[in-house]
């Protein structure tokens, strides 16, 4: 509590919360590469091979959306448990998840070759090659291009106006202070977590599982959400450190506060593991043709070296990287191993998506890097963008002494 | 207060706060003492470091207890699996680790927190059944609004008059000598042990019926422990059905159905048959290579070695448990390598293993078109291992036999 008196001062925050000029140089430079990332993609796209621009462009996307994804879902968990440790940390959360109008911008490159009819991602974009497809004609009334569409509108409206309120009405309790906004978003969170997770699933399905539309897996949504959790973290810690670097909340975030970034970090590593398993286990005993299809291209030749890869990048490593309590208390330990899951995390998406590309070899391309690095540009700038004229501190958050006292046992 | 130096256990001191417990432990802490403790009704945030208390080797030892727990499940899954009771589970190898990964699972899981439980309560000498401070009333309070800090004679640095002297000044409600616990007895309460002796009794009935079940035989039907996996509720093959027209359970495929690898129009491949007549050669396209030999070896030692044994001599350990058994009905599986089975056409091996014969199952419908030739394949080099002609020797292996 003294701690908080010296920090906290009347009127004012003995901190720099303030992205001020910091933001419209991030937006420049990020967006910047963005576009420059982007624009090269789609030269090299349309100059070259369509197929593996598209597969490259969904591979990226698919791990942009999950950094998102995952920053709304944590701070709807915040706010549905009230966590006390977390609310000097969750402007920054929130601003990360009100990039949800840019990725919607971002799946345009997706959606409208799917509703002009091209099936070179996804095959029941073509109604007549489903309709000449016996197996798929039950799943037509699912995988169509108007359903889909109206389906992506439903998550992301629904994405965008729920992270746009959560961060909102935050930021009105820096003016008001009102303490009862606290339980109202408590209240709030509680059914958003339940469409927030039939959401993510579905749309976990859409972009990525319907591109094999006659496989199937009911863990499926989970698996993504796994991905998405253990990488926002990740992302979450480097952009707190970059943040102190350049001297913002460079005295209210500790030790303590990476600690338990960490811990998720650990936890969600194992937790990725455990729904990647339980996904692989049932299928491989079952052993029911037109489940082990799916499996069975990645089981051999190159995709079978990524997949063993997988379970010592994705597990293993990173399981026992992070065991230590010291390496979750030191930035520089910690800032490692968040790299390593970014990274990892993508080779997770490249591994779902494409293997529909080439069954045989790994299609590595350079619009693999132009795509994420472009992608990331934009996301960054997007936040960015939402940090211009906001505390990056919910100063009137009824938690924020504690959160600023907080340690662990 | 006036007390024997001889009955002195302690000094305990009172605080009404947190805050003052947290400072009053810094002084302590600085001024070097080891052997003293605190009480609070609830965890403080930051007292270990006001105390001084350092990290323990608990993490350590609980990995060291998830790293036996996997090996231990490592081992158990391939003793009982892979060496003591191979039993064949939906066609999987004996030992295949993906099976295996819940078990491994589960017994990491349950030594590291075992060992967190257990390791905690040795770390912290745990569990103490009584203690001086039990008799203190004012002590009852910890479980309340009382915060205690409490320094032990036996430490080094202990002193009445120096020690007294360093609590007063942190601030306490008061500081109060604790006698030596005279009044407990040193050996355990009698209710305890009694009632340890009578579980560790009980414990043993089980492991006794069990030691009666393997000794004895019995003529009452054995105990179903679950009934509803015993009796299921379900529809069997050729029981009736009410639920459909014609009465039957089984359902005949929809008129004109084929399956993925059926090719109905190529008898040859399919029935091992032409007009009627088994073949003599296997189907055009069949490529007998290293592959397909492969291929037939692995569905042979899964399918038919349980019964017909790894080398076709009919001793599979379905066989041999019979034969143990003794059960009168039972007929042994044919060995292969029999001169009638090494003259049967091709066909007709493929047709025993597609539809069976005398007690033998059919197969068709767990070993596809393509694997059931390459059983054949399989089934014919074992055949000729068995009766080589002495023209396939080389001379170094002639020359062993001489």
């Amino acid at each position: 509590m003294a701690k908080t008196k010296e920090t906290a001062k009347e009127g004012g925050f003995g901190d720099n919360i303030r992205m001020d000029g910091l933001a419209s140089k991030l937006m420049g430079i990020a967006g910047g590469i963005g576009v420059i990332g982007l624009g090269a993609s789609f030269g090299l796209g349309y100059t070259s091979d369509k197929s593996q621009f598209m597969h490259s462009y969904l591979t990226a996307y698919a791990w942009i959306l999950s950094i998102g994804l995952g920053a709304l879902w944590w701070v709807v968990l915040q706010h549905l448990v009230n966590a006390k440790w977390s609310t000097v940390v969750r402007r920054v959360g929130e601003l990360l998840a009100s990039t949800m109008p840019m990725l919607a911008l971002l799946s345009l490159p997706i959606v409208i070759p799917a509703l002009m009819g091209d099936s070179t991602l996804y095959i029941w974009a073509d109604s007549q090659k489903m309709h000449a497809d016996h197996l798929l004609h039950k799943k037509a009334a699912f995988l169509n291009r108007d359903f889909f569409v109206v389906r992506l509108v439903i998550y992301f409206v629904f994405w965008g106006v729920l992270s746009r309120y959560l961060l909102s009405k935050s930021v009105e309790q820096d003016k008001t202070g009102a303490p009862e906004i606290r339980s109202k978003l408590q209240g709030l969170c509680a059914p958003s977590m339940i469409l927030l997770a039939l959401t993510l699933t579905f749309a976990a399905i859409d972009f990525v599982m319907t591109l094999e539309p006659k496989w199937y897996s009911t863990i499926f949504g989970v698996y993504y959400f796994a991905g998405a959790v253990v990488s926002f973290h990740s992302f979450f810690a480097l952009a707190l450190m970059w943040l102190q670097k350049n001297g913002r909340l460079a005295k209210s975030v500790t030790s303590e506060h990476y600690h338990d970034i960490g811990k998720m970090m650990f936890a969600f590593t194992a937790f990725w593991a455990y729904i990647a398993f339980s996904q692989f286990m049932l299928i491989w005993y079952a052993n029911i043709p037109e489940e082990t299809e799916w499996y069975h291209v990645r089981a051999h030749g190159a995709w079978g070296t990524v997949s063993y890869l997988m379970v010592a990048v994705n597990f293993l490593i990173p399981f026992f990287g992070l065991l230590s309590r010291h390496v979750k208390r030191n930035r520089m330990a910690l800032g490692f191993w968040a790299v390593w899951i970014l990274v990892v995390h993508w080779l997770d998406m490249f591994w779902l998506v494409k293997p529909h590309m080439h069954t045989e070899h790994l299609p590595f391309s350079i619009l693999d890097v132009t795509c994420t690095v472009g992608m990331l540009g934009l996301f960054i700038a997007a936040a960015a963008f939402a940090s211009q004229k906001v505390n990056l501190v919910p100063i009137k958050d009824p938690r924020l002494e504690k959160s600023l006292a907080f340690e662990n046992f | 207060m006036s007390h024997h130096d001889d009955d002195l256990h302690g000094l305990l001191a009172e605080y009404e706060t947190p805050s003052a417990l947290v400072a009053a432990c810094k002084k302590v802490r600085d001024a070097g003492y080891a052997k003293w403790d605190t009480f609070t009704p609830f965890p403080i945030h930051g007292i270990e470091k006001a105390m001084g208390i350092r990290m323990t080797g608990l993490p350590w030892i609980v990995l060291a207890a998830a790293l036996v727990g996997l090996a231990s499940a490592v081992g158990l899954q391939w003793w009982t699996n892979a060496v003591d009771y191979k039993f064949i589970s939906s066609g999987k190898p004996m030992w295949s680790i993906p099976a295996n990964v819940p078990v491994y699972f589960e017994l990491t899981v349950l030594f590291s927190a075992f060992a967190a439980l257990f390791g905690m309560l040795i770390l912290n000498n745990l569990p103490q059944p009584s203690h001086p401070l039990d008799h203190l009333q004012a002590f009852g309070r910890v479980t309340d609004d009382r915060f205690f800090l409490y320094i032990e004679k036996g430490d080094a640095k202990f002193d009445l008059a120096e020690t007294q002297r360093l609590l007063d000044g942190t601030h306490p409600v008061t500081v109060d000598a604790v006698n030596e616990d005279r009044r407990t007895s040193d050996q355990l309460p009698k209710p305890l042990v009694l009632t340890a002796a009578v579980i560790a009794v009980l414990a043993l009935v089980p492991f006794a019926f069990i030691a009666k079940a393997r000794a004895t035989k019995t003529d009452k039907p054995k105990i179903h422990a679950m009934g509803d996996m015993d009796w299921q509720i379900k529809f069997q093959a050729q029981q009736p059905n009410p639920l459909f027209q014609d009465g039957m359970a089984m359902r005949a495929p929809e008129p004109g159905t084929v399956a993925l690898d059926e090719h109905p129009d190529d008898e040859h491949l399919t029935a091992g048959k032409v007009d009627g007549q088994f073949v003599r050669t296997f189907p055009a396209g069949f490529k007998v290579d290293e592959a397909t030999m492969a291929r037939g070896k692995e569905r042979y030692q899964i399918f038919c070695a349980p019964c017909h044994g790894v080398s076709g001599n009919g001793d599979g350990p379905v066989a041999q448990r019979a034969m143990t058994l003794a059960e009168g009905t039972w007929v042994p599986p044919t060995a292969l390598g029999q001169d009638y089975l090494r003259q049967m056409a091709v066909g007709q091996l493929y047709d025993v293993v597609t539809n069976g014969v005398r007690n033998m199952p059919a197969y068709g419908s767990q070993i596809a078109v393509d694997d059931r030739w390459a059983v054949v394949l399989y089934l014919r080099a074992l055949q000729k291992a068995k009766a080589a002609p002495v023209g396939d020797l080389t001379d170094a292996e002639r020359a062993a036999l001489k």
